[in-house]
């Protein structure tokens, strides 16, 4: 089961959550006074879940046309907001505020906390 | 003439809209929100679709797949039917797909 | 096309371009031939543009929560990361560790990504 309470020690952590393989939600945290809610963040696990699938298809077109490696399984997706970034790794997600976001620190925390490892 | 899909047995609503997403026109039992919100999840779904068969065509180098001539989702209860610029949602218990799908190329292409 | 020349000089960037969101031009520099470079425009603008419509259905749940307009996207693979934010994108190497470093530039020279060009 991942820590959610470490996703949220990191800089900026708005929220954290984990999600089903068809991207529902499963279990979430969102600090108090957070403009995020819990609907909200169903439909970005939906979302970040459909991205991966897609991108998945890319890095597999991408391979298969190219010599190029490491692009394959995708481990994550991303979303930039206008003011904070989805990150997720698997299926565990942190919400970061974008004027403090570690990507680096999110992908190793995410990961430690079972992303897609 | 697209008011016309709703003769169709299953079809609950029918809209078109422009190249640009403008809504032109739609019919059916949903209020006008929620028909112009059909109408603009169909227009950025289309495009969507058009780039995912853009990107099949360029991976596999099959022809065939672009330009799409159109997309269906089907729910648990709902299908949404999309030829060209038009939309309709359909009743999975009601309506019968093929049929449904003959009608909305005559009516998308009138 | 001045800012791919830069992004690809940061450390880990092994290719950087631009892509209209039209889908009718595109430019880049680095390790790609014009096929694999058309193919990587292709492909994040097809991102791009699907991330701008799921933005805008999860702003209609949670209005003014600060998602839209969308700015970009990241994609990580177990070796590489694709950066994307408004037209622009950034192939970088995971092993460097310069994502935030690129991110931060990327957003310096980009500014707010305005949804209407989309």
């Amino acid at each position: 089961m991942a820590d959610l309470d470490q996703l949220m020690n990191l800089a900026g952590a708005e929220a954290a959550f984990t999600m089903s393989s068809r991207g529902e939600l499963k279990e979430s945290k969102i600090v108090d006074g957070s403009r995020i809610n819990k609907t909200a963040l169903d439909l970005l696990a939906h979302m970040c879940i459909a991205n991966m699938s897609i991108a998945t298809m890319q890095a597999r077109g991408w391979e298969t046309q190219s010599d190029a490696q490491g692009f394959y399984p995708i481990e994550g997706f991303t979303l930039v907001g206008m003011d904070w970034s989805a990150v997720t790794n698997g299926r565990v997600g942190v919400i970061l505020n974008n004027n403090v976001a570690d990507y680096e620190a999110a992908n190793a925390a995410l990961a430690a906390a079972g992303g897609a490892a | 003439m697209i008011r016309q899909m709703l003769a169709v047995d299953g079809v609950m609503a029918v809209c078109s809209f422009k190249d640009d997403g403008t809504f032109v026109e739609g019919y059916g039992v949903m209020g006008d929100d929620q028909l112009h919100a059909l109408s603009h999840f169909a227009h950025d779904y289309k495009r969507i679709v058009q780039g995912n068969a853009d990107q099949m065509s360029m991976f596999t180098g099959c022809n065939g797949f672009t330009p799409p001539t159109g997309w269906i989702v089907r729910g648990s209860g709902m299908t949404v039917c999309s030829v060209a610029n038009t939309v309709c949602i359909v009743d999975n218990q009601e309506g019968n797909l093929d049929e449904v799908l003959k009608e909305l190329k005559e009516a998308a292409h009138f | 096309m001045a800012l791919a020349a830069e992004l690809i000089n940061q450390p880990g960037v092994i290719a950087a371009g631009e892509y209209s969101y039209r889908g009718d031009r595109f430019s880049y520099k680095g390790e790609m031939n014009d096929d694999m470079a058309k193919m990587a425009a292709i492909m994040c603008r097809a991102t791009t543009m699907s991330e701008h419509m799921q933005v805008n259905m999860l702003e209609s749940f949670c209005p003014n929560c600060g998602s839209t307009p969308p700015q970009g996207w990241i994609v990580r693979g177990p070796g590489f990361t694709v950066c994307n934010l408004g037209n622009v994108f950034a192939f970088v190497k995971n092993d460097t560790g310069t994502l935030n470093g690129l991110m931060k530039l990327m957003r310096e020279r980009i500014g707010i990504v305005d949804s209407s060009l989309v």
